[in-house]
C-alpha cells in the first residue's frame, strides 16, 4: 500500500506540490492526470523516492521512502521512464534485461538471474542478442519494461508509457501491464495525457492541477464532469464526450460496442413504439 | 551547474559590449594569468574576474562559478603540492616551494576559466557567433559549431541528470561514498549519453540543413555589432593588464 500523507515537494521557488494525501491499495490500477507543469510526474517521482518530500511522508507499506535504500524500493517499485534512452545502457538486451535483476535481485543468485532473463526474453519476443539502440522506439520501450518488470515489483510506474508508439505498439505495452495487473496484483501507477488509454485501462483516476489534488475517482466519474476537466485541460475521451452530447439513454457508455448497444436499443424501441 | 553557461539578460555596461571586445577581454585575461608568476598579480586578476561579475549585475554568478571551481582546485592544490618535493619542508610532507607553485596553478586556474564561464553569462551565444562571423570573419560553420557546442552544455547536464535518476530508480546507489565505486557505475552510463547526444547532433544538423545552414554568408546576419568608446576602453584596460603581468 502507498500512502502519500500531505507531501509537498518544491524544486526551488515556491512549491511545486503542495499538502498531497492519498492511499493507493495493492493491485490497483491508478492513472494521475493533469496539464503540463501541474506536478504530476513529481508526484510519480517522490512515490518511488527518487525525491524526497521537503514536508510530510511517502510510505510504501509503511516504510517511509525517505528512510528506505535505493536497491530496497527499486525492489519494490519499478519505474518505467517517458525515453526508453535514459534507461537502457547495456550493450544487448539480455544485458540490459539482466543488469537491473543484479542490482537488486541479488538473492537470486547467477543461476536464478539467467532463468528470469530468459523467461523475460520469451515473454517479450526477443532472442536477447539484439542491441537496444538499433531497435525501433517501440522495441526499446519494450526492453526498458521488461528491464523493469524483470526484478517483479510489487509496483509499477509508468510515466507517459505510450508517447511516440503507435497504435499497435502502445496496445502490445499496455495489454501486458495489464494482464500483469490483474494476474499478480501488481499495482500501476500511470501518468498519461492519452485518455483513450486512460479509459480502456485504468480504473481509478487522480487529477492534479497546480501542484494539488483535485480529484480523485473512478475513471469513467471523473471523466463525465465536464467543469472539473475544463479547470484541468483535459479533454474527456471522445465515446465519453460522445455519450454526454448525447444524455438520456447513454449515461453509461464508456465504449464503442456500449454506444452501439445503445442506439440499437434506441431505434428498437422508437420502432416497436411506431 | 546546470545554469552556469546560461545567458543572464541584463542591460549594464558588460552586457552591452561589443561580444568581441568581451572575447578579447577573457583572452586578455587567461594570457596575464600565464604571463605572471606573482602571486599578488593573480589575485589582482581574480578581483577583475569578480568585478566584472559585479559590474555585470550577475554578482551571484561570478560566486557560484568561484564555489564550483573552489572544489576543483582544493583538489588540485593538494595534489600540486604532494608532487612538488623541491624546498624546506613546512607541515608533514608539503614544502614551501610546493604550496607557492601550488597557490599559483590554481589560482591560474580558477582566474582563467572565471572569465570564459562569465562571458556566455552577459553574451547571447547567437551573438556571440553572429559578431565572430561579422568582426573576425570566421567562416559560419564554425562560428555555428561553436555556440552550439556551448548550447549543448546544459542540455547534456539535464540528460545525464535523467539518466542518473533512470538507474537509480533501477537500484543502482550512486549515493556510495566510495568515489573508484561511484566512477564504475557512472562509466556504463557514457554509453547512452554518447548515443542521445550523436541523436541530438543528427537532429541539429538536419534542422540546420533544412533552413539553408550551407547559404549562410557573413551577409546573411542583419545585426550590426559596431565598436563604442567603452569598448576601446575595454581594449585600453586590457593592454594595460598585460603589461602589468609582463612590468609586476
Amino acid at each position: 500500500m502507498i500512502e502519500l500523507k500531505n507531501a509537498s515537494f518544491s524544486y526551488g521557488a515556491g512549491s511545486t506540490v503542495r499538502d498531497l494525501s492519498f492511499t493507493i491499495d495493492a493491485g490497483e490500477f491508478v492513472a494521475i492526470l493533469g496539464a503540463n507543469g501541474a506536478g504530476k510526474t513529481t508526484t510519480v517521482k517522490l512515490i518511488d523516492g527518487l525525491l524526497k518530500p521537503t514536508s510530510g511522508s511517502v510510505l510504501i507499506n509503511g516504510k517511509d521512502t525517505a528512510v528506505t535504500r535505493v536497491s530496497e524500493r527499486a525492489r519494490q517499485v519499478g519505474f518505467l521512464f517517458q525515453n526508453p534512452d535514459q534507461q537502457i545502457c547495456r550493450n544487448t538486451v539480455r544485458e540490459e534485461i539482466a543488469f537491473g535483476l543484479t542490482a537488486v535481485r541479488g538473492d537470486l543468485g547467477e543461476d536464478g538471474i539467467r532463468a528470469r532473463t530468459d523467461e523475460m526474453l520469451r515473454e517479450f519476443g526477443f532472442t536477447g542478442e539484439e542491441e537496444p539502440f538499433s531497435l525501433s522506439r517501440g522495441q526499446r520501450q519494450l526492453v526498458a519494461l521488461a528491464s523493469v518488470l524483470a526484478v517483479q515489483p510489487e509496483v509499477i510506474i509508468l510515466d507517459e508509457p505510450t508517447t511516440g508508439l503507435d497504435y499497435l505498439e502502445c496496445a502490445h505495452i499496455m495489454d501486458m501491464i495489464s494482464r500483469m495487473n490483474r494476474e499478480q496484483q501488481m499495482t500501476v501507477i500511470m501518468v498519461c495525457h492519452d485518455m483513450e488509454v486512460v479509459l480502456d485501462y485504468a480504473r481509478r483516476a487522480l487529477i492534479i492541477s497546480g501542484g494539488q489534488l483535485i480529484a480523485d475517482g473512478p475513471v469513467e466519474q471523473v471523466f463525465r464532469d465536464e467543469a472539473l476537466l475544463a479547470r484541468s485541460s483535459i479533454l474527456p475521451p471522445q465515446i465519453i464526450g460522445l455519450s454526454l452530447r448525447l444524455g438520456a439513454g447513454f449515461e453509461q457508455v464508456t465504449t464503442a460496442e456500449e454506444a452501439a448497444e445503445a442506439v440499437l436499443r434506441l431505434r428498437t424501441g422508437k420502432e416497436a413504439a411506431e | 551547474m546546470r545554469d552556469l553557461f546560461q545567458y543572464v539578460p541584463g542591460n549594464s555596461l558588460i552586457h552591452r559590449l561589443n561580444p568581441v571586445t568581451k572575447i578579447f577581454l577573457t583572452v586578455v585575461i587567461c594570457v596575464a594569468a600565464f604571463i605572471t608568476d606573482r602571486i599578488p598579480y593573480l589575485l589582482f586578476l581574480l578581483c577583475v574576474d569578480l568585478g566584472i561579475g559585479f559590474a555585470a549585475g550577475v554578482p551571484r554568478k561570478a560566486l557560484g562559478i568561484l564555489k564550483g571551481l573552489l572544489r576543483i582546485a582544493v583538489f588540485l592544490f593538494v595534489l600540486q603540492a604532494l608532487v612538488v618535493r623541491r624546498g624546506t619542508p613546512v607541515f608533514w610532507i608539503f614544502t614551501d616551494t610546493g604550496l607557492v607553485t601550488a597557490s599559483k596553478v590554481v589560482l591560474r586556474l580558477i582566474v582563467v576559466c572565471m572569465p570564459l564561464a562569465m562571458v556566455l553569462a552577459v553574451t547571447r551565444i547567437s551573438d556571440l557567433a553572429n559578431a565572430l562571423v561579422q568582426v573576425l570573419h570566421l567562416p559560419y560553420k564554425y562560428a555555428f559549431t561553436l555556440t552550439t557546442a556551448i548550447r549543448f552544455i546544459p542540455q547534456f547536464l539535464e540528460e545525464m541528470g535523467g539518466i542518473m535518476e533512470a538507474q537509480t530508480a533501477r537500484g543502482v546507489e550512486f549515493d556510495t561514498k566510495n568515489a573508484f565505486r561511484k566512477l564504475g557505475l557512472m562509466l556504463p552510463l557514457c554509453a547512452p549519453l554518447l548515443i542521445s547526444s550523436v541523436r541530438r547532433s543528427e537532429a541539429t544538423a538536419v534542422a540546420a540543413e533544412v533552413r539553408g545552414f550551407r547559404l549562410r554568408t557573413r551577409a546573411s546576419g542583419y545585426k550590426q555589432y559596431p565598436f563604442a568608446p567603452a569598448d576601446l576602453a575595454v581594449l585600453l584596460f586590457s593592454v594595460l593588464l598585460i603589461a602589468g603581468a609582463v612590468l609586476i
